[in-house]
C-alpha cells in the first residue's frame, strides 16, 4: 500500500534532503546538495528506524504543516520549531507514533536554523542523477514543498519502539549568539598577508541576513593581500580576490572582493574567486544552526584534528546512541 | 605557464586542489584533462568526485579511506608516469550552436543594468573597444570565426567554459562588477579570455554579445538530445556558433517549444592535439 504525506503549509523553505548527497556531478556544475545538518539529520533518521542517510525534510527557519495518510513515526531533531501534532505540542529528539490523517506542524525557529523531519520508511521521491537531495534553485531533484503536494514515502518496517536522543549526544546549540567554528587554511591562504591570516581566526565575524543554502556571507575586518594575489598573471583578472577558475570545495570562505561567503551545501562548483580557509566538515552543522546575526569565530585546526572531529560526529549518529523512551 | 611539478593546497579535510600552471591556454587545460582521465582511471576507492578546470582540478575524496598524503603521494605519480608532453589524440564531438547576436533580450538585460550603473559601457562596445575591433559586425565575425574548446563545466548545471582555438579569435573581456543579478536562459557572455552560454537564468558576470534558442541545460530531459544527460557539454567537445536573423531564431524557439528541436552534434571527429598545435603556431607565426 502506498503511503505518503500531503503539504498544507509549506514553511519558509522545506526541502527533500537525502545523505550523501548528489556525488559524481559536480564536474557538470551540480553541487553536491543534501542536508546542511547532517547531525540533526541523522539522528531523526536513527529515531524512527530509518537508514540513518535515508532521504528526509529539512526545514529553515520556518517549518510546514503536514497531514500523514498512514500511520507512521516521526522524529523532529535540529533547531527547536516548537512541532505539535494534532495541536497538541510533542517532544523534540524522541520517537512520536502519529496516525492516519494527523497533522504535524512546525513553527518558527526558537533556537537555531533548520529543523529536520524523519518519517518511517523515508521519503520516496524519484531520484535524479542518484540522489533525492533537492537543489532547490535549479529544480533538481524537485524543489521546496508546495501546498497540496503530496510526498510519496518508502516501506517502514512493523518496529514501533519509541527512542530518544539523550542530551548529551545531541548538537549543543549556542546559547550566547557566539559559534566557534574549527577551520583549515588552505586552499588559497597564501593569496592573503599573514597578518590577514591571522585576523581571520582571531575576528568576530557576523552572519549576514542574505544567507542560505548556497552560502554564509560574513561581516568583518578587512583582507590584506599577499604578492601572489596582487602581482599575477593578468589571466587571473583584475580584483586581488580573482583567480583563474577553479574548483570550490564544500566550507570553503570564499572571497569576492572584501566580501567572505562560506559555500555550503548547494554552492557552485567552481568559480573565479580565492578560497583562502575551509571550514573542517565535521563543523558544517553549526553553520546551518547559526542566524543572521550571530557571530562565528575561526578555531584554527589541522588535518589530524579534523579527523578527531569527524570521528565524534560519525559515532554519536549511530544507533548506539539511542535510548529507550 | 605549466609548473614542474603538481603543486596540491587542502581545501578542508575533504578536497584537495591540484595545481598544474598559471594560465588560461589550451596546452595546461589539455593536461589537466589528460591527468583526470588517468587518476579516473586509476579508480582509487576514496575519490568521490574530480572537478577539471582551465589549470587545475580539485579531488573530493572520503579522508577515512585515504590519507591526504597518500592521495597526494599517488595523483602525484600517476603524472610522473603520464608525463609533461601534449600529444595524442581524442574523440571531440562537434556542436553548433545558433546565435542570435545582439538580440533584444540580452539588450533589455544590460540596458536595465545601465539604469542603476549609467558609466557601465554597453557590453558590446566595451569588447570592440578593448579588442580593437572596429565596430559590432567586426565582433560578430571574430566570435564566430573559431571552434571553442570545452575546457571546463562548472558554477551552475551546464555551464560552460569555452577557450577559442583559433589564436587571432582570442577576445578579452572584463567582469561585472558588480555582477548582474539575472542574466536571460541562453544568453552568450565574455569574461576574461572565455565565452559562456547560461543554461539558466542565473546572475551573472560575463559581457554579453548574443542569445541562442538552443537549450544547453534541460532540467525535465524533454529534448531528445538530453535523453542521456541533463547538460548538452562534456568536458573536451568542441563548439561553433553559427549567427542566424531573426527569422531561424524564432523558428528554433518554436521547435524547442514544441519538443522536436536536434543540436547539429557531429560525433565522429578525432581531435589531434599535435596537428592542432601546429596549426595554431602556423597561423600566430601568420599573423
Amino acid at each position: 500500500m502506498s503511503r505518503s504525506f500531503i503539504t498544507l503549509k509549506p514553511g519558509l523553505q522545506t526541502c527533500v534532503q537525502e545523505l550523501p548527497g548528489r556525488i559524481g556531478f559536480l564536474e557538470q556544475g551540480f553541487p553536491l546538495s543534501g542536508p546542511f545538518d547532517s547531525w540533526s539529520f541523522r539522528q531523526a533518521n536513527l529515531l524512527v528506524g530509518n537508514d540513518r542517510d535515508a532521504a528526509a525534510l529539512e526545514c529553515q527557519f520556518v517549518g510546514p504543516t503536514l497531514k500523514l495518510d498512514a500511520d507512521c513515526l516521526v522524529a523532529v531533531t535540529g533547531g527547536d520549531m516548537r512541532p505539535t501534532l494534532d495541536g497538541s505540542p510533542i517532544p523534540m529528539w524522541t520517537t512520536v507514533a502519529a496516525a492516519a490523517g494527523q497533522e504535524l506542524a512546525l513553527g518558527a525557529a526558537m533556537t537555531g536554523a533548520r529543523a529536520y523531519i524523519a518519517i518511517s520508511g523515508g521519503i520516496a521521491t524519484e531520484p535524479v542523477l542518484g540522489s533525492r537531495a533537492v537543489f532547490h534553485q535549479a529544480g533538481v531533484g524537485g524543489r521546496a514543498l508546495v501546498p497540496g503536494q503530496v510526498t510519496q514515502l518508502g516501506d517502514a518496517t512493523a518496529d514501533t519502539t519509541v527512542w530518544t536522543i539523550p542530551e548529551e549526544s545531541r548538537p549543543e546549540f549556542s546559547r550566547d549568539k557566539t559559534w566557534v567554528i574549527e577551520a583549515l587554511a588552505g586552499p588559497n591562504d597564501d593569496w592573503l598577508s599573514p597578518e590577514t591570516v591571522q585576523t581571520f581566526f582571531s575576528a568576530d565575524w557576523k552572519v549576514q541576513a542574505k544567507s542560505s543554502r548556497t552560502g554564509i556571507r560574513l561581516t568583518g575586518p578587512e583582507f590584506a593581500f599577499s604578492e601572489r594575489a596582487t602581482n599575477k598573471n593578468a589571466d587571473h583578472g583584475q580584483d586581488p580576490s580573482n583567480i583563474i577558475d577553479h574548483g570550490y570545495p564544500m566550507g570553503a570562505v570564499n572571497l569576492a572582493g572584501q566580501t567572505p561567503i562560506i559555500l555550503v551545501n548547494d554552492a557552485p562548483s567552481t568559480g573565479g574567486f580565492i578560497n583562502p580557509f575551509t571550514v573542517a566538515s565535521a563543523a558544517f552543522w553549526k553553520l546551518a544552526q547559526a542566524k543572521p546575526g550571530e557571530v562565528l569565530r575561526f578555531r584554527r585546526i589541522d588535518l589530524d584534528e579534523a579527523g578527531v572531529l569527524r570521528a565524534a560526529l560519525d559515532m554519536v549518529t549511530r544507533p548506539e546512541v539511542l535510548q529507550r523512551a | 605557464m605549466l609548473y614542474d611539478a603538481l603543486r596540491f593546497y587542502p581545501g578542508g579535510d575533504r578536497a584537495v586542489e591540484v595545481e598544474l600552471g598559471d594560465g588560461m591556454d589550451f596546452t595546461i587545460n589539455f593536461i589537466v584533462h589528460r591527468l583526470v582521465a588517468a587518476v579516473r582511471q586509476a579508480q582509487i576507492a576514496a575519490i568521490q568526485d574530480l572537478i577539471p578546470e582551465l589549470a587545475s582540478f580539485q579531488v573530493n575524496y572520503d579522508p577515512d579511506v585515504m590519507s591526504y598524503e597518500d592521495l597526494c603521494a599517488e595523483i602525484s605519480q600517476i603524472y610522473q608516469q603520464l608525463g609533461r608532453g601534449v600529444t595524442g589524440s581524442l574523440p571531440s564531438r562537434l556542436i553548433t550552436i545558433p546565435v542570435l547576436y545582439y538580440d533584444d533580450e540580452t539588450t533589455a538585460c544590460i540596458d536595465a543594468y545601465r539604469k542603476s550603473y549609467p558609466d557601465k559601457v554597453p557590453d558590446p562596445e566595451l569588447v570592440c573597444e578593448l579588442n580593437g575591433l572596429h565596430d559590432r559586425a567586426a565582433l560578430k565575425r571574430r566570435h564566430s570565426g573559431t571552434e571553442y574548446w570545452v575546457a571546463a563545466l562548472g558554477f551552475w548545471p551546464g555551464l560552460c567554459s569555452l577557450l577559442p582555438l583559433r589564436p587571432q579569435c582570442r577576445i578579452i573581456a572584463p567582469k561585472y562588477n558588480p555582477p548582474r543579478t539575472h542574466t536571460p536562459k541562453g544568453a552568450i557572455g565574455i569574461g576574461g579570455a572565455l565565452t559562456c552560454i547560461y543554461p539558466d537564468a542565473t546572475p551573472g558576470g560575463y559581457q554579453l554579445i548574443g542569445h541562442t534558442p538552443a537549450p544547453t541545460y534541460d532540467g525535465a530531459q524533454r529534448l531528445p538530445d538530453f535523453k542521456d544527460s541533463l547538460a548538452l557539454f562534456r568536458a573536451g567537445d568542441r563548439v561553433r556558433f553559427a549567427p542566424v536573423g531573426a527569422e531561424e531564431y524564432r523558428d528554433i524557439q518554436a521547435r524547442v517549444a514544441e519538443g522536436t528541436y536536434r543540436h547539429d552534434i557531429i560525433d565522429y571527429q578525432v581531435f589531434s592535439v599535435d596537428l592542432y598545435l601546429d596549426w595554431a603556431k602556423a597561423q600566430e607565426a601568420a599573423a
